[in-house]
């Protein structure tokens, strides 16, 4: 089971967001997508998970085109996300949150439930332990029968990642968790998001705090400009000259930054060879 | 043949051009706060009772009123109606600002329901006759009938939209008008003064309004609390064709909306063979608003609403 | 007990005894119904019916939030399927019962076809569309004169009998409406308890992200307009029944807006709310006869204000029949 994306692009009229990006995300790893602002990282999360359309190229799913899907219907196949902006129902309660996502498999049975009753409660509370357990693991079970709007941005960050994993997906898709959170949260969530791992999940973080990504993801991808830049595990991302400039540096095109690193390589290259 | 063409095309540029001062309401409200105004038919409505009331109460003898008191009772009419628009969005709009989107738009229900059965109490529900600001002169152009209401009433809404268009595109008022209706975030992060855009905006909507009314109520001599229901509908069919939020396009909307349905009426009894008769005219336009919202939601001149435009806000 | 006074503790109490005191008003109201003169009985006969049609249109505006204004269309396919099928009009004298539940399913069918083409569009303009569509149903039938009678109606419909039980009278009209809005509600209200009513409510609160957790939103939608619609279309049949008449002047525009305000002034999404909201629109004008013209004006009126001041409705949705309940037993 991978997650392949074979020359994606996104254009918006004249304007290319992603340029012809290839990449493979495979389960068991959690996978961070990193770059400066602009790059095209929330862009590409989006598409994977249907919000934005692909404007050519393929995203493949144990063999299967996912761009042409409904959203839905990629949510359906397994693929699960959280918001940049937090997006949750915010006048339903935290338990209601996760209880919704068994829309896609149970609502066959709504004609029971209703009819029903003896049918209908047991479903309910079926629903209720499962996500119950979830809310547990994310410590929000205080929270429960809480207006998920009226909680603390910290928890609400939570409850979205918690409602992502109702679903069971194969893929899990972050679009920077830690942003807004203070400290301690971050620490508590990165604690978190390591249990996650799980050798039959795809796991995708978009994250622009390098210390969880670096901590936690085993591979990394990074953008610039909509482009693949490099890829790699922590360390080869850290000792890469380009992903060193491209963050550092005030290049705009991604031809300079690999003309300049080349250069930059050779320098040190001079100086290494004298040295020794 | 050609009589009855030019006699139609005539008919149709004077039922346009109301359908065109009413629809630029419509439109420009819409543009600002994004909202339908379902309250905007009343306007044209107060239109008419406002220009009554001042031809009765302040002019007295209407038959020994010259063409200038008369202009004077048309622009105090609609001045006074662009003032309760004013009114209305600071009374029932503005409160709402920050609330779920439709939320203004189920008050503007409200002021709709209470200006009509506010008029038919103080004025009665029955029609009035209305006296025509026009001379009943009637011209023969190649066979065709046309009258000097017609002629005076494609004039006076070529003036208002004239008007209209130069404020928006010429003066800093309008300026500041379609900054706030660009994006008004970022209108108010820039120090615009977006309350007094929006009043701006309520102010010249009714104004012209109302003045579709006066002309609507002189052209067909007649008017009651209830006439603006359908005729506000029929503007903003024609503001949602042309493309909402745009003013050119509401204007294209309303000139094509009443060409289809002049031609329309006179067309639907023949083609069906008698089955539809003149009375199935409205269904035509809703049928039209229908499929306009269906095929091409953005409207003729309108913009296409693209994916990143797409506002997370609650409805309700 | 001097501590009662405070107001924390005060709290709790008030907290019961007024949905206690609202229940037994509500309970006293319905017992004493059949014994009040004809006239009041047709009131609260009117009551139930616009009951029925506030809980069927709330489905849609309450749960899913869509906003239907053209919700009075279903009421005449109801209304008109009685009476083209129950009527001398075209000598066709079906059974009360299989009447309603063609009606139901006409109804239905109504709101899929409806719904299919509209559903996909921005809030505003779905108001719009259906309003239009209301419009045209009403002129049609105003229209159609050898189908629906033109503006003259159908009338010397046929009594509603069930099993042999005749209901004609108001009393018996009024037992057989408090059978179908006591089902109704209760069904209405299992639905919105159920994993498809937890769908609309996540539809209404964010629709994309509702897509991102896999619900087919046009689905549920659709679902939503279906069920809202056979509601309103079985009102019409009781509407009718009850009339014995029917003509389009029943199903104007302002029919529409008069329910979507009861369920704005009662509380949005609960089914307390549609009955508060109905009591008092309906039976606050019946007690204000004298000022006939001025209660619309204080109707559109109290609109604005309350969106105002308070747009969750009288009810907050947080109160809803659960609630209720386990005020009235404990627990």
């Amino acid at each position: 089971m991978t997650l392949i994306f074979q020359n994606i692009r996104k254009q918006y009229g004249s304007n290319v967001a992603i340029d012809d990006v290839s990449t493979e995300f495979v389960p068991g790893l959690i996978h961070g997508i990193i770059g400066p602002n602009g790059a095209g990282k929330s862009t590409l999360i989006n598409m994977t998970a249907g919000s934005y359309a692909v404007s050519s190229g393929a995203i493949v799913l144990d063999g299967r085109q996912m761009q042409s899907l409904k959203k839905y219907e990629i949510a359906n196949s397994g693929i699960a996300r959280t918001y940049q902006n937090i997006r949750l129902f915010d006048q339903m309660t935290a338990l209601e949150n996760l209880e919704v996502c068994y829309y896609p498999t149970e609502v066959g049975a709504t004609w029971r439930e209703v009819l029903w009753p003896p049918f209908g409660r047991s479903q309910r509370e079926r629903r209720r332990e499962a996500c119950m357990e979830i809310l547990r693991f994310f410590n929000l079970q205080g929270y429960a029968s809480a207006e998920a709007g009226s909680l603390p941005y910290g928890r609400q960050r939570m409850l979205e990642i918690a409602r992502a994993l109702v679903m069971n997906p194969r893929v899990l898709l972050l679009d920077e968790p830690a942003a807004g959170l203070n400290h301690h949260e971050t620490a508590e969530l990165t604690a978190k998001l390591a249990e996650l791992r799980s050798p039959d999940r795809i796991m995708i973080i978009v994250e622009h705090d390098m210390d969880l990504v670096m901590t936690l993801c085993d591979r990394i991808v990074v953008m610039h400009h909509g482009k693949l830049l490099f890829q790699g595990t922590p360390a080869e991302v850290q000792a890469n000259p380009d992903v060193q400039l491209a963050y550092l540096g005030t290049a705009n095109d991604i031809d300079e930054i690999r003309a300049a690193a080349q250069d930059r390589r050779a320098k040190l290259g001079i100086r290494a060879r004298q040295r020794s | 043949m050609l009589g009855t063409i030019i006699q139609q095309t005539v008919n149709a540029l004077t039922i346009g051009s109301i359908y065109a001062l009413i629809a630029l309401g419509y439109t420009m409200v819409y543009g600002v706060l994004r909202m339908i105004n379902f309250a905007h038919g009343e306007m044209f409505m107060l239109g008419a009772y406002a220009a009554f009331l001042a031809l009765t109460l302040v002019v007295g003898d209407i038959g020994a009123v010259g063409a200038i008191a008369l202009t004077l009772v048309f622009f105090g009419a609609i001045v006074a109606v662009g003032f309760v628009g004013v009114g209305i969005e600071r009374l029932a709009y503005r409160p709402l600002r920050n609330s779920t989107r439709l939320a203004p738009m189920l008050s503007s229900l409200g002021v709709s329901l209470s200006l009509v059965t506010g008029v038919q109490i103080l004025a009665g529900p029955q029609p009035v006759g209305f006296p025509s600001f026009f001379p009943t002169t009637r011209f023969d152009v190649f066979g065709g009938t046309v009258t000097l209401v017609q002629i005076g009433i494609l004039i006076a809404a070529f003036i208002l939209m004239f008007g209209l268009y130069t404020l928006v595109n010429r003066s800093r008022m309008g300026i500041i008008v379609r900054a706030v209706s660009e994006s008004r975030p970022t209108a108010q992060l820039l120090g615009i003064n977006v309350n007094l855009a929006i009043s701006m905006v309520f102010f010249s909507g009714p104004l012209l309004g109302a003045a579709g009314g006066i002309l609507y109520a002189s052209y067909y001599g007649i008017m009651s609390p209830t006439m603006g229901a359908v005729i506000g509908l029929k503007a903003f069919t024609a503001a949602i064709l042309g493309g909402i939020g745009s003013i050119p396009g509401a204007m294209l909307g309303a000139y094509i909306l009443a060409f289809v349905e002049v031609g329309g009426t006179a067309l639907l009894p023949v083609v069906s063979g008698g089955v539809l008769g003149t009375e199935y005219r409205d269904v035509l336009s809703f049928a039209i608003l229908i499929l306009v919202l269906l095929i091409r939601p953005a409207g003729i001149l309108g913009e296409p609403v693209s994916e990143e435009s797409m506002v997370y806000k609650r409805e309700f | 007990m001097s501590a009662v006074d405070t107001p924390a503790a005060a709290e709790p109490r008030t907290r019961r005894i007024i949905p206690l005191l609202v229940f037994a008003l509500a309970v006293a109201l319905l017992v004493a119904t059949p014994f009040l003169p004809n006239y009041h009985i047709r009131v609260i006969n009117g009551l139930l019916i616009y009951i029925l049609l506030g809980i069927g249109l709330n489905i849609v505006i309450g749960y899913a939030g869509l906003l239907d204004l053209g919700f009075v269309a279903f009421y005449a396919v109801g209304a008109y399927t009685y009476a083209l099928l129950a009527s001398p009009q075209f000598d066709l004298h079906l059974p009360f019962l299989l009447i309603l539940l063609i009606a139901a399913f006409l109804g239905m069918l109504t709101g899929i076809l409806l719904g299919i083409p509209v559903l996909k569009l921005r809030g505003d303009y779905l108001a719009i569309v259906t309003l239009g569509f209301g419009e045209i149903i009403r002129i049609v039938m105003n229209n159609v004169d050898w189908l629906t009678g033109g503006p003259q109606g159908i009338a010397r419909l046929d009594k509603a009998s069930v099993f042999g039980i005749e209901f004609a009278r108001p009393v018996e009209i009024y037992f057989l409406l408090l059978v179908i809005v006591f089902t109704v509600a209760v069904l209405v209200w299992r639905m919105e308890r159920s994993i498809l009513g937890k769908a609309w409510a996540a539809i209404r609160e964010d629709q994309d992200a509702a897509r991102g957790i896999g619900i087919n939103t046009t689905n549920a939608k659709l679902a939503a307009f279906a069920t809202s619609a056979s509601i309103g279309s079985i009102a019409g049949v009781i509407f009718a029944a009850s009339q014995r008449f029917v003509s389009p002047e029943s199903f104007t525009l302002q029919e529409s807006v008069l329910i979507v305000l009861m369920i704005v002034v009662g509380g949005i999404g609960n089914i307390l709310g549609i009955v508060a909201g109905a009591t008092i629109l309906i039976l606050l004008p019946e007690v204000l006869r004298e000022f006939a013209e001025w209660r619309i004006l204080f109707l559109g009126l109290l609109m604005i204000v309350l969106i105002i001041i308070r747009p969750a409705g009288i009810v907050p949705r947080s109160f809803g029949p659960d609630k209720l309940i386990r005020g009235l037993f404990g627990k």
